[in-house]
């Protein structure tokens, strides 16, 4: 059965929109509002801006993808749908960064998980980084509407079996645990989330607020670029893009002019930091890029006798927050537990070895579930943190510096989750570290985990949440921009997606951008109509 | 259209200082004086130098050892290659550029011997020598050396993996029809 593709149909009754990588000549576009960046704070503030009346145009790096292009293929969509064809890291290779690099931004590869920011987080932010009117009150409408708009509810379906080990495995034990709340309407319970969604379940900017910019007269120019601001004063005088080849490698040459009366860029932590650097954006108090956030995750792998099939079912519906607080905001580094989805491309990277020891580890595939704890960095002095750095030619790469703080909390979350695992029925347990073989008792798992060396590379770790890196406060000092999104020093600028938070948010940060960005782009537009 | 390949002289492998310290630099700074293989695509590839070719022929039978299940399709490895040959080809420039500079490494005479204990010809390399080297990296306390390990083990377990000629070896029946 045909699903049918919105988007392409849009384009067909005329859809303004611009391909990069196909350009003619060099362009010059003009609107009211410029947004670089189409992921979930692109989208959702050109949905509102371009709904007030304003003249959008969204401007993104990577391709137009649409649901006929997603077939559920590892050896598609990592090189097309990913910042650096998936190969994005952190500075020194050692963790690798998941983020989405297509029209509608990682919103198009992420695992569907909906969470509110944590009141803990909200809290924090007030009192530590001078963050005002982000309060849980502030803040609950806004997310309230963005839950209605993506249809996001606790998902009513059993959880697959790779996520039925936190609930089982968290009942035995006592610990808490709960459904995830997911952005999607009629889902198929297919598991290809990460892949783009073939059947439009997911409610994605590239299926929402993206096609509703476009409906409103708002353009899309994307294989584009946004390489520099150019300034007259304290404002953006207008915007250079670059028109990309058509693997979004290396500009081809063209470029695109944008004037706007004012700018928003969204393209995420890593990215948003980078334009700004290249730009040589005013920044007297050298806080562009610095405190980046990862939620750095660590996986343990666990062997069942019964069939878990890590591949099959929403990838995300159970999680577990008993670690997350425990040890209060600012304590020792707690951690949220998940589960991801297990395709063979990427389970042979993660289980680990080569040859005929990581083949049996793949043949056992099927029997397989993988447990992941993402750290809840940057709430304490001793956290890892990163900085956006530019390379040479001008590209972005996260400098992040692992610490013991860090290093101990992923060694607790070892533990947990071999815990978990084992209670939940587990034959074997194998944290997904070099030095690590299976353990057939909970006993041996606690030996083994308490040896492990846990050193760059040998720790297989990864993200898929980059946070930070222009955030937000009132003191210009320690802040990029304002606790409304505007740029400390820059008149006509303001940021709005992840790269806002003064610290990780202890949860999948998607709605989080949505809530704070829907807000922040309902006061811009008061402001604009003034 | 064109898919130029990274730039990758000798001189960028001592400028990003891949080996590191100032010993290996000397290795490097050799090399620069007197390797000089051919930075062109080899045939059939768009990133790929013929002198990369040997060396991958020989470590992606042993990373996937067991992974092919026997009788082995005589075009597992030529299809691995040209998955990685296709992944390098969508990397940013800098990412292509690192990798490539870590085949140099392997291949030059002068880097490959002292830093992989294989002074032959990769070509006359055994398994067992292969597998030594990959657990010397594996192990190193070089940051740089653990590196290049869990590189070409993603490059190549990650394109043998993704295609359908791999599953049925790890039980995955493939994606469901929409």
């Amino acid at each position: 059965m045909p699903v049918p593709d919105l988007f392409a149909e849009g384009l067909a009754r005329g859809w303004k929109t611009h391909d990069g990588s196909r350009l003619e000549a060099d362009l010059t576009l003009e609107a009211d509002i410029a947004i670089v960046g189409t992921g979930a704070g692109g989208g959702t503030s050109a949905e509102l801006l371009s709904a007030a009346g304003f003249k959008v145009l969204l401007i993104e790096e990577g391709p137009l993808k649409t649901s006929r292009d997603f077939h559920m293929q590892e050896a598609e969509a990592y090189p097309s749908l990913y910042q650096e064809a998936i190969g994005r890291t952190s500075k020194d290779g050692a963790i690798t960064i998941l983020q989405g690099r297509t029209v509608g931004g990682t919103t198009v590869v992420n695992w569907t998980s909906s969470f509110r920011t944590p009141v803990a987080t909200l809290s924090h932010w007030a009192d530590a980084h001078g963050v005002r009117g982000h309060g849980v009150e502030d803040l609950a409408p806004w997310f309230e509407r963005m839950e209605r708009r993506l249809g996001i509810e606790p998902w009513p379906v059993a959880p697959n079996a790779n996520n039925d080990v936190i609930r089982a495995g968290c009942q035995a034990l006592g610990y808490d645990w709960a459904v995830i709340p997911r952005n999607v309407r009629g889902c198929w319970n297919l598991g290809y989330c990460g892949m783009g969604c073939p059947t439009n379940a997911k409610q994605s900017m590239l299926v929402t607020t993206v096609p509703a910019t476009l409906e409103n007269g708002g353009e899309l120019l994307y294989l584009a670029r946004a390489e520099r601001l150019h300034f007259a004063g304290d404002r953006v005088d207008w915007l250079e893009c670059l028109g990309m080849d058509d693997r979004c490698v290396a500009p081809n040459g063209r470029r695109i002019v944008v004037r706007a009366r004012h700018y928003i860029l969204a393209g995420g932590g890593i990215n948003t930091p980078a334009v700004l650097l290249r730009s040589d954006a005013p920044d007297p108090h050298g806080r562009t890029g610095k405190r980046t956030f990862l939620h750095p995750v660590n996986f343990s792998a666990a062997l069942f006798d019964e069939v878990i099939n890590p591949f099959y079912g929403a990838p995300q519906s159970i999680y577990s927050d008993h670690f997350q607080w425990q040890g209060g905001i600012d304590g020792p580094i707690g951690y949220k537990l998940e589960v991801p989805p297990m395709h063979p491309a990427i389970a042979s990277t993660l289980l680990g070895r080569f040859g005929v020891d990581n083949a049996l580890r793949m043949e056992q595939l099927p029997h397989t579930n993988v447990l992941i704890a993402l750290l809840r960095d940057g709430f304490h002095p001793e956290s890892a943190e990163g900085t956006v750095l530019l390379r040479d030619d001008g590209s972005p790469t996260l400098d992040y510096r692992m610490t013991d703080y860090t290093w101990d909390g992923l060694r607790r979350a070892y533990h947990s989750m071999a815990d978990i695992q084992f209670a939940a029925g587990a034959r074997e347990v194998l944290p997904l570290h070099n030095a690590a073989r299976h353990a057939r008792s909970l006993a041996e798992a606690r030996a083994l985990i308490d040896d492990l060396p846990l050193e760059l590379f040998r720790t297989r770790l990864g993200s898929a949440h980059v946070m930070g890196g222009c955030a937000m406060g009132e003191d210009a000092r320690t802040a990029v921009v304002d606790s409304l999104g505007r740029h400390h020093q820059v008149e006509n600028l303001s940021i709005h997606d992840g790269s806002l938070f003064p610290t990780s948010i202890g949860a999948n940060p998607q709605l989080s951008v949505y809530g704070v960005t829907a807000r922040l782009s309902s006061l811009l537009a008061e402001r604009l109509r003034a | 259209m064109t898919t130029a390949p990274a730039s990758s002289s000798r001189r960028n492998l001592l400028r990003f200082g891949l080996l590191g310290g100032a010993a290996l630099a000397t290795v490097g700074l050799t090399a620069s004086l007197t390797g000089c293989s051919a930075d062109a695509p080899a045939a059939g590839f768009s990133q790929l130098r013929d002198g990369d070719l040997p060396l991958l022929r020989r470590l992606i039978p042993v990373i996937l050892d067991g992974a092919v299940p026997p009788p082995a399709p005589p075009d597992a490895t030529a299809a691995t290659l040209a998955g990685i040959d296709r992944a390098i080809a969508h990397l940013s420039p800098a990412l292509a550029t690192q990798v490539l500079q870590l085949f140099d490494l392997l291949t030059l005479p002068v880097t490959r011997g002292p830093l992989t204990g294989i002074w032959g010809d990769w070509t006359s390399a055994s398994d067992e020598q292969v597998r030594a080297f990959l657990g010397r990296w594996e192990g190193s306390r070089l940051m740089l050396l653990r590196q290049g390990y869990s590189s070409l083990l993603q490059l190549t377990l990650m394109s043998w993996y993704s295609q359908p000629q791999a599953w049925a070896a790890c039980g995955y029946p493939g994606p469901p029809t929409v």
